[in-house]
C-alpha cells in the first residue's frame, strides 16, 4: 500500500463569482521510503497539492490517503493531531519561532506529547544532532545562517518521528552550497531513516536528487 | 504548565510593548481600587448612620449657627424622642510657633493633627449614639468635668491617650477661639463600638460638653447643629417638615433632614460625588480596554505566520487560540496586580502624611484597601485581559493555515 495515495483529487478555489481549478483529477501514489520532487512552473499547483498531502488544506473532491488515514474524513482537531504524529513540514523560508532558541524551536512539536520535560529536552538535541547543529542548541534564529536555520527546521520536521516528510522549496532561499548540505540531509534522512518525502522544487539539480520527478503543469499531473 | 515558557517568551519579544500594557492596566486598576476604597468608604459612613436620628441646621449653610432656645421647641414637636446640640468645634492640636515675640499668639494650627471634635449635650448626645459604647464610670467622670472629654479608641491609640491625660485644641472657626489660647481638656472616657454590630462607626472622634465651649468663649455661642432622635424612623420626613415649619417665619429657618442625608451632603458637598467617581472609573477601564485590545491585535497580526507554523505542527485552533488567550490573561494579571498594590501604596503614603487629617474631617480616618476591592480589582483586569485578548484570539482561530503562510 501507498505512503501517500491521491486517488481524483480536484481542487477549487472561488474567488468573487469565478471559481479556479487548481487541481484537476489527479492521481499520485508514493510507497513508503519513496523520495519524489513534484516540479512545474508558477501557478501549476504543486504548493496545493502539498499542502492537501501534509493535510493543512482539503480537496474539494477526491481522496488523500496518508499513511492509510483517510485525510479529507478528519475533524479539524483530529487533522491537527494526525499532523503532529504523522507529518513532518519544511517550509520554503524555515519559518523558525524568532524568540525561542533551536532547542525550544525543535522541542515545539514534543509541547503536543505527553512526554515529560526532560525527555523533550534530549529528542530535541538527538534531533539536532541528526542534523549536525548539536553546538548551536542555544542560538536563536537570529544567530544562525540561512543553511543552519533550515537544518534546525529540517530536526524541527523529524523529532516527532513522523512517516511523512513534505518539503516545500526547501533550498529555495539558500546559496548553492548551503542546498546542497540540506539535500544531502534530506537524502540521508531518506535514505537512513526510512523517511517518506515529497519536495515541491523549482530547482532541476535539487530534483535530481529525488528516486521519482513529477511534473504538474496548469494543475494537471504529467507522465 | 508546558506552554507557559512559550508564552513568557512571546511576552518578552517586545518589551516596550509589553511594559506599556501592563503600565495602561495597572493605571486602570489602581484608579479603580483606589476609587471604589473611597466609594466603600464613603457608602460605610453613610450606612453607619441611624434612621431615627435628624439633623437640624441653619437653611442657609452650615456656616451659620442656630440659636439655643431652638432646642426646647424642636423637642416639643410631636415624634421628638430627644435633642441634643452638636456643634462642629474644629479644633486641631496646636504646635509652637518659634521665635514669636511674647504677648502675641504663640501656637499656630498644626493641620496634620487635626481629627473631628464636638461640643455636644453630652448625656442626651451619647443616649442617641448606642453605638458609642462608654463605660459608665468613665461617662460619669466626663459628665463631672467640665473640661473633660470622650475620645474614641482609634484616637486614643493614634496619640497614645489614657484617662487622665492632657491635651489642647484650638479651633480654626473664629467665634470658638478664646483670648487666653486654645482649650485645655482632660480625657475622661474612652469609648469602643461593635464593628459586627455598627460597622462604618468611626471612634477616630472626640466629643466634649458644649458647656465647656459656652462658657469659655463668654456666653454668646448658638447651636451649630441638632440632633434630633424621633419615634418612629418611618415618620422622619414628617417630623423634618414639622420642625422646619416651626422656624418658617424666623430669621434663622432650618432645613432637617436624616442623618444619612446630612453626612451625604456633608462629604460631597460638590455634588454626586459616587456618580462622578464610578463615571470617571468607568470612562478609564473602556480607554484601556481599547489600547489593549489594539496592542493584542497588533501583536497576534504580527505573529501570524507564526500561528501558521503552530498549527502546522499540529497545535489545534482551539490550542492556539487557547495560547493568545493566555497571553493576554498574563497581562491583565500583571497589571491589575501592579495597579492593585499601588493603590495599597498610595493608600498607606496618604494616611501616614498630613493629607490623612483633611480625610479624619470629613469621618475617613482610615483608607485601605479591603480584600473585597482588590479581589474585584483583580478581576476586572483579568476581565479587560480576556476582552482584549478574545478578538485576535478569535481570528487566529478561525484562519486557514494556507492563507496565513501566504500573508508576508
Amino acid at each position: 500500500m501507498a505512503m501517500v495515495d491521491v486517488q481524483g483529487v480536484r481542487k477549487l478555489y472561488r474567488r468573487d463569482s469565478q471559481e479556479i481549478t487548481v487541481l484537476d483529477g489527479i492521481d499520485l501514489q508514493v510507497p513508503e521510503g519513496e523520495f519524489v520532487a513534484l516540479m512545474g512552473p508558477s501557478g501549476s499547483g504543486k504548493t496545493t497539492l502539498l499542502n492537501l498531502i501534509a493535510g493543512i488544506d482539503r480537496p474539494t473532491s477526491g481522496q488523500v490517503i496518508v499513511a492509510g488515514t483517510d485525510v479529507a474524513q478528519l475533524s479539524e482537531s483530529a487533522l491537527a493531531g494526525w499532523r503532529s504524529r504523522s507529518i513532518g513540514f519544511i517550509f520554503q523560508f524555515y519559518n523558525l519561532i524568532p524568540v525561542l532558541s533551536a532547542t525550544e524551536n525543535v522541542e515545539l512539536p514534543l509541547l503536543l506529547t505527553s512526554l515529560a520535560k526532560k525527555e523533550r529536552r534530549e529528542r530535541a538535541l538527538t534531533a539536532l544532532k541528526v542534523v549536525g547543529l548539536a553546538d548551536r542548541a542555544g542560538h536563536y534564529p537570529r544567530q544562525l545562517s540561512g543553511g543552519q536555520e533550515q537544518r534546525v527546521a529540517i530536526a524541527r520536521a523529524i523529532v516527532a518521528d513522523p512517516k511523512v516528510l513534505v518539503a516545500d522549496e526547501p533550498t529555495g532561499d539558500l546559496d548553492s552550497k548551503s542546498a546542497e548540505e540540506i539535500l544531502g540531509l534530506m537524502e540521508t534522512l531518506n535514505r537512513d531513516f526510512k523517511k517518506t518525502i515529497v519536495m515541491v522544487t523549482h530547482d532541476p539539480r535539487a530534483a535530481q536528487r529525488a528516486h521519482t520527478q513529477k511534473h504538474l503543469d496548469k494543475g494537471v499531473l504529467k507522465a | 504548565m508546558k506552554f507557559l515558557p512559550f508564552i513568557l517568551k512571546h511576552l518578552r519579544r517586545n518589551w516596550v510593548r509589553t511594559g506599556s500594557t501592563v503600565v495602561a492596566m495597572a493605571v486602570c486598576i489602581f484608579l479603580f481600587c483606589t476609587l471604589q476604597t473611597v466609594l466603600r468608604e464613603i457608602n460605610a459612613q453613610l450606612e453607619s448612620a441611624n434612621a431615627a436620628r435628624l439633623v437640624t441646621r441653619h437653611a442657609v449653610s452650615l456656616v451659620f449657627d442656630l440659636p439655643l432656645a431652638y432646642g426646647a421647641r424642636i423637642q416639643a414637636v410631636p415624634g421628638v424622642k430627644s435633642v441634643a446640640n452638636a456643634t462642629w468645634f474644629g479644633g486641631s492640636l496646636p504646635t509652637k510657633k518659634e521665635g514669636k515675640a511674647e504677648g502675641g499668639d504663640s501656637t499656630t494650627t498644626d493641620w496634620s493633627k487635626f481629627f473631628p471634635n464636638m461640643a455636644v449635650d453630652a448625656e442626651p448626645y451619647f443616649a442617641m449614639y448606642p453605638e458609642f459604647q462608654v463605660p459608665p464610670d468613665q461617662f460619669r467622670d466626663f459628665l463631672g468635668d467640665l473640661q473633660g472629654c470622650a475620645i474614641g479608641r482609634k484616637l486614643a491609640d493614634k496619640y497614645d491617650w489614657k484617662i487622665g491625660d492632657r491635651f489642647f485644641l484650638e479651633s480654626f472657626i473664629p467665634p470658638y477661639r478664646k483670648a487666653s489660647g486654645p482649650f485645655e481638656f482632660v480625657v475622661r472616657a474612652i469609648f469602643d463600638t461593635d464593628t459586627g454590630k455598627y460597622p462604618g462607626t468611626d471612634t477616630n472622634v472626640m466629643f466634649f460638653q458644649y458647656k465647656y465651649l459656652y462658657e469659655a468663649t463668654g456666653r454668646t455661642l448658638n447651636a451649630g447643629t441638632y440632633t434630633v432622635e424621633i419615634d418612629d424612623p418611618g415618620q422622619a420626613g414628617a417630623v423634618s417638615k414639622a420642625i422646619d415649619m416651626l422656624f418658617e417665619n424666623s430669621d434663622g429657618q432650618t432645613h432637617t433632614e436624616t442623618e444619612q442625608a446630612f453626612r451625604a451632603g456633608f462629604i460631597a458637598m460638590a455634588g454626586n460625588l459616587a456618580l462622578l467617581l464610578n463615571s470617571i472609573g468607568l470612562a478609564v477601564s473602556f480607554t484601556i480596554l481599547l489600547v489593549t485590545a489594539n496592542t493584542m491585535s497588533m501583536a497576534v497580526r504580527e505573529r501570524r505566520t507564526e500561528i501558521a507554523v503552530l498549527k502546522t505542527l499540529g497545535f489545534s485552533s482551539g490550542r492556539v487560540m487557547g495560547l493568545i488567550l493566555t497571553e493576554a490573561l498574563f497581562l491583565g494579571v500583571l497589571g491589575g496586580g501592579f495597579g492593585v498594590l499601588g493603590s495599597q501604596a498610595l493608600m498607606s503614603v496618604i494616611m501616614n502624611s498630613p493629607a490623612q487629617a483633611m480625610l479624619a474631617g470629613v469621618g475617613l480616618s482610615s483608607l485601605g484597601i479591603k480584600p473585597a476591592v482588590g479581589l474585584l480589582g483583580m478581576a476586572v483586569a483579568l476581565f479587560l485581559g480576556l476582552a482584549a485578548g478574545l478578538v485576535p484570539a478569535l481570528n487566529a482561530y478561525r484562519s486557514r493555515i494556507t492563507d496565513m503562510l501566504r500573508t508576508v
